[in-house]
């Protein structure tokens, strides 16, 4: 697991700040045109934004990272089709808990990231069914969950290590440079 | 007032956040038209990279399917090779057994040509050298084969029994140097006697000086030797050749049967026995 921005010194973070900015930036980017081009061949598409936005509850701070994931969930809106809104909320509320939790639980083992993954993919799926099936959320919410949730978080639980350490060693660069 | 911002930023801003999305949801939600100022901006800056990706990703597809198309071909080709094979086999094995249905009908032509009982034959070994001419049959004395007796194709005739087995039998052809055939040129009937050379073609020796022989000419069993049925194709004359201080005329026959292919046979019993054989009957 990436050291924490905290750990960090306040002046190189403070640096650094604006290319890690730029660096989810292109992060969110490369995990939209793979969701959305890539792999929509597969059935079941994996959520890299979620994982991103997990990352950034977990090791950025409050502001930036409440913008960035504001901004994930609106590009994913604008490239999905779906109402606008519907993941730019649910984005926002994920790093929203992710964050919260993250202050109270002990982060330094995978245990309780994997567990923060689980709990986002949840989070996810209960808001997105409340906020596109209002009428039909408690009707859909088991079939939904056998159909869709459990890949969803079998691929997320998967994807979170090398996604982690990918983006762990991009900040190094990016702190180095 | 910027203490108490710093130390409720986590609320604040998610708060915030939040709040936009949620605003932006519930408006969009209850619009019928799509309120998405600044997505037009994002979809623009997306098309070319997910054009590219796309392009990129059916042309890997497209890739792999052909290479699963190549290996499916390899294996529907190696399928199909093997499938070949049996089949070349089966026409070999067709061809075969249409060329000895060919040559068995003409031995059963001769068969019923031939006065007597004669016994069919397959030729079951050679040579074993380079200077003898003879052949293993895989008939024997059980099967009525006696030393002696006339050894005949379609074609012409092969040679004579020399040796007799309870199951096969030795014969030796007419191309050896130590056979004899007692033949006529069926044109001019002179006669000689056909017999092989160690070097080259058989002759037909002792055929006089003044005789008439031609290149061309059919040579034929007299049926005199008394081994031979009378009139069966020996072979044809290719050169002659008289020579002022010989008493006979060098006569080269080159004989109508393939020794060399030779497979199946008629073996005849030798005229005097034949006709031995009639008297009893006749008695």
């Amino acid at each position: 697991m990436p050291r924490l921005p905290s750990e960090q010194e306040p002046s190189t973070f403070e640096t650094n700040r604006l290319r890690t900015f730029g660096l989810f930036g292109v992060c969110g980017a490369g995990a939209v045109l793979l969701q959305t081009s890539v792999f929509y061949h597969l059935p079941f598409v994996p959520d890299l934004l979620l994982i991103l936005c997990v990352y950034l509850g977990i090791y950025h701070g409050a502001l930036a990272g409440a913008a960035s994931a504001f901004f994930l969930g609106y590009v994913l809106d604008s490239c999905s089709g779906a109402p606008v809104g519907i993941w730019t909320f649910t984005m926002s509320l994920v790093f929203t808990t992710t964050k919260l939790l993250s202050q109270s639980l002990l982060m330094h083992n995978p245990l309780s990231v994997f567990g923060l993954v689980a709990c986002a993919v949840f989070l996810k799926a209960v808001t997105s069914l409340a906020l596109l099936e209002t009428h039909w959320a408690l009707a859909l919410i088991w079939p939904f969950f056998t159909h869709y949730v459990l890949w969803d978080l079998l691929l997320a639980l998967l994807l979170t290590p090398p996604i982690f350490a990918l983006l762990a060693t991009g900040e190094r660069a990016v702190a180095r440079a | 007032m910027r203490e108490v911002l710093h130390r409720y930023r986590l609320f604040l801003s998610c708060g915030f956040f939040l709040f936009v999305s949620l605003l932006l949801a519930t408006i969009n939600a209850r619009s019928p038209y799509r309120m998405d100022p600044t997505g037009v901006l994002f979809l623009e800056v997306m098309q070319p990279l997910q054009v590219g990706v796309t392009a990129l990703t059916q042309g890997t597809r497209k890739m792999l399917g052909q290479y699963r198309d190549l290996l499916s071909v390899h294996q529907t080709n190696k399928v199909l090779r093997a499938r070949l094979e049996s089949l070349e086999q089966i026409q070999e094995r067709l061809v075969e057994l249409e060329l000895s249905n060919q040559r068995l009908e003409l031995l059963l032509g001769l068969r019923a040509q031939s006065s007597g009982t004669p016994i069919a034959a397959r030729v079951i070994g050679r040579n074993p050298g380079t200077w003898t001419h003879t052949a293993v049959l895989d008939k024997g004395e059980r099967h009525g084969i006696q030393k002696g007796m006339a050894v005949l194709t379609p074609a012409g005739v092969v040679g004579q029994v020399v040796s007799v087995g309870p199951h096969a039998s030795h014969l030796l052809l007419i191309s050896a140097a130590n056979s004899g055939v007692d033949a006529l040129v069926q044109r001019s009937r002179v006669s000689g006697i056909v017999s092989g050379a160690i070097v080259g073609n058989c002759q037909l020796k002792y055929v006089q000086r003044d005789s008439d022989v031609e290149v061309g000419d059919v040579i034929i069993t007299s049926g005199l030797d008394g081994v031979f049925p009378k009139g069966q194709q020996i072979g044809r004359v290719t050169r002659v050749a008289t020579r002022h201080d010989e008493m006979f005329q060098d006569v080269e026959v080159v004989l109508s049967a393939e020794l060399a292919k030779i497979e199946e046979v008629l073996v005849v019993a030798p005229a005097a026995i034949r006709a031995g054989a009639e008297h009893l009957r006749n008695e």
